[in-house]
């Protein structure tokens, strides 16, 4: 059987780059006096004006580049930025603190590279653009295909949740007394790309993460009966938990 | 109650905290007569075991009398006495069925946290980090035991706690060491560290059929303890500039057999090598001195096995993959799998073949866990094993 992948086009360096603008860009914005005396402009007059109209273009590629499924053109348009950078940093190295700005400079052909090597990266692709990956969760639980079935049925909840998502269920037998695999499977294409990906991240909505979370609390209560309780994370297996923990001692007042 | 908290790096105190709770149906409420500080403590109390939180209680050796269960523990009764081993283990996933009790699949409520760090999660472990679950420990008055018809194993006669106590972690740990070196009668081991786990390492693969054991340390007390208790033989690695080489001419030129490592994260040693670990260390640049497993892996004859039962929190340099691959070794290693091991064991104490009871040099109340923690860590007075009272 051929094992079924799809990688969105927007790839790993794409995404880094893309949140490396917005970063820069909200600072440029933000701070812009002191970013022009981190390059070694002056800090008054048409400077931070120029620092700040920048720090706009940044954001925006920024965007771009997360919100298009081939974000192409916005990754060239980075390539272009760094050139505009570069002009004016270089008619600022004749004026002011040079070294300063040679150290900018440099930062700047740093970054030049990557930017390069993904806008050549992405040119090079052909056919529509790949929006969405697939995302795929599996378990393997060590009961008979009939048992798990049979508990999935009752896991209404959590059915509900994978039909509303669309996405795919499928068990079978996992090789030798290994039980059986419970595998689901999606497209994922938030709206608005990656800043839509972070945004459910951030709200906790993000489906990939509550699957992580729900199969293995399926898995603890179809094998067990129960869901595991510690102290330090009396509510079983959250990831949205796991950074919050209580103390490992017994807590005041009983849970649930 | 009182229990034993970890508080920071390098700080252990007694606290007040609330009673334990039944939180599930397969839970017991053991009220513990005897509790013990192991090895792998004193690493999180150095501070190399991520995700401690201040106040956890501390513990994973002990052992009582069962005060209540769930409706769910049809095979305890209030008033048992149990030994409760250190991995939590629900009995019903693929690894609990054959007998991988460590690497339980459902009772580390913190897995995700665990397969970031390690690939897979492990199984829960009392009072020893949230990687591991952040479940509370037993150095305290009472515990509360997950999956207890699964774990705890009962103790019908009169005998001694201090003969049975060490069924929760170290003899069975030391004893999965030297089972691991497939010892089928003639063989040299050799065992890094006489600390309890090597002395039961050593014992066990005396046990097993091994022809000689030489267990290597630096103090002289606990190799003491090894030859007046065991027919083993001993080796100062201060003494000598090289133990490879050492042990090399200690066995007619051939290296031993097998090679266990009882050491684990926070090795000693002197020179360069140490150093060098030493700084990576405290920098968090690496979470081990793994100056042990290094000699352990180049001591071993060819093809021989090194055996991993010390603990190891992440990442090492300078690991000597290459006499690993060209040499041929097999490297073994785990988390013990106590629940395997605790009936076996629980015999073999009772017909004497081993009496655990010879490692034991402190026993005091509870309320003395940071003077214990002392002793221990420091090597103290002498101190091999803190069996502490609540």
């Amino acid at each position: 059987m051929d094992v079924q992948v799809r990688a969105e086009d927007r790839d790993r360096l794409a995404r880094f780059l893309g949140w490396f603008s917005i970063g820069l860009g909200t600072a440029e914005l933000a701070a812009p006096r002191a970013l022009c005396r981190l390059v070694g402009a002056a800090d008054d007059g048409l400077a931070p004006q120029v620092m700040r109209l920048m720090g706009l273009r940044e954001v925006a590629q920024g965007g771009g580049i997360l919100m298009r499924p081939r974000p192409t053109t916005w990754m060239w348009s980075r390539v272009a930025g760094d050139a505009l950078d570069l002009a004016l940093l270089g008619a600022t190295a004749a004026t002011h603190r040079r070294k300063r700005t040679a150290f900018a400079i440099a930062n700047v052909l740093a970054v030049t590279v990557p930017d390069v090597y993904e806008s050549r990266f992405l040119s090079s692709k052909k056919g529509p653009a790949r929006a969405g990956k697939l995302i795929r969760k599996a378990v393997s639980i060590h009961r008979s295909r009939d048992e798990v079935e049979q508990a999935w049925n009752g896991a209404s909840e959590l059915r509900r949740k994978v039909e509303d998502a669309g996405a795919s269920v499928r068990f079978g037998d996992a090789p030798g007394d290994r039980g059986t695999e419970l595998v689901v499977e999606f497209l994922y294409a938030p709206p608005a790309g990656e800043i839509g990906a972070a945004v459910q991240k951030l709200t906790g909505r993000d489906l990939a993460t509550q699957l992580a979370d729900d199969l293995r609390r399926f898995k603890q209560q179809t094998e067990t009966g129960q869901v595991v309780r510690s102290e330090g994370t009396p509510d079983g297996h959250l990831l949205a938990e796991h950074l919050k923990q209580r103390a490992a001692r017994p807590l005041e007042e009983a849970v649930r | 109650m009182k229990a034993t908290c970890w508080m920071g790096r390098n700080t252990v105190e007694v606290e007040n905290v609330p009673d334990p709770k039944i939180l599930n149906e397969r839970d017991a409420i053991v009220r513990i007569t005897s509790t013990a500080i192991c090895g792998s403590d004193l690493h999180l109390v150095d501070g190399y075991v991520p995700t401690m939180k201040r106040g956890d209680i501390m513990g994973h050796e002990f052992m009582g009398e069962v005060v209540e269960t769930g409706s769910g523990v049809p095979n305890l009764d209030v008033g048992d006495r149990v030994v409760v081993p250190f991995p939590i283990s629900c009995g019903s996933c693929w690894s609990c069925r054959h007998e991988l009790f460590s690497l339980c699949e459902n009772s580390n409520p913190n897995a995700r946290l665990a397969e970031k760090m390690f690939g897979f999660p492990t199984a829960g472990i009392f009072g020893y980090s949230h990687l591991t679950g952040g479940f509370a420990g037993g150095q305290a008055e009472y515990a509360r035991v997950p999956f207890a018809d699964v774990g705890p194993i009962k103790i019908e006669n009169g005998i001694d706690d201090e003969a049975v106590l060490f069924l929760s972690d170290i003899l069975p740990t030391g004893y999965m060491g030297a089972e691991f070196c497939e010892i089928k009668g003639g063989e040299v081991v050799a065992v890094w560290g006489a600390g309890p786990v090597g002395q039961f390492a050593a014992a066990s693969a005396k046990m097993l059929g091994a022809e000689r054991v030489i267990v290597i340390d630096r103090f002289d007390y606990r190799l003491r303890i090894a030859r007046q208790n065991l027919d083993v033989e001993t080796l100062d690695y201060e003494l000598v500039d090289s133990v490879p080489e050492a042990l090399k001419e200690l066995t007619g030129g051939r290296g031993p057999d097998a090679c266990i490592d009882a050491v684990g994260m926070e090795a000693h040693h002197h020179g360069p090598a140490y150093a060098y670990d030493r700084v990576k260390q405290a920098m968090r640049q690496e979470t081990e001195r793994p100056i042990a497993l290094r000699e352990a892996i180049m001591s071993c004859r060819n093809g021989g096995i090194v055996s991993v039962i010390g603990v190891y929190g992440g990442l090492m340099d300078k690991f000597p993959i290459g006499a690993v691959m060209n040499r041929g070794l097999t490297i073994r290693s785990g988390q013990c799998h106590v629940q395997r091991y605790m009936r076996p064991l629980l015999q073999r104490i009772l017909e004497g073949d081993i009496d655990p009871t010879f490692i034991v040099t402190h026993k005091i109340p509870l309320a003395e866990a940071p003077r214990g923690y002392e002793l221990f860590k420091h090597k103290r007075d002498d101190c091999l094993k803190v069996v502490l009272k609540p």
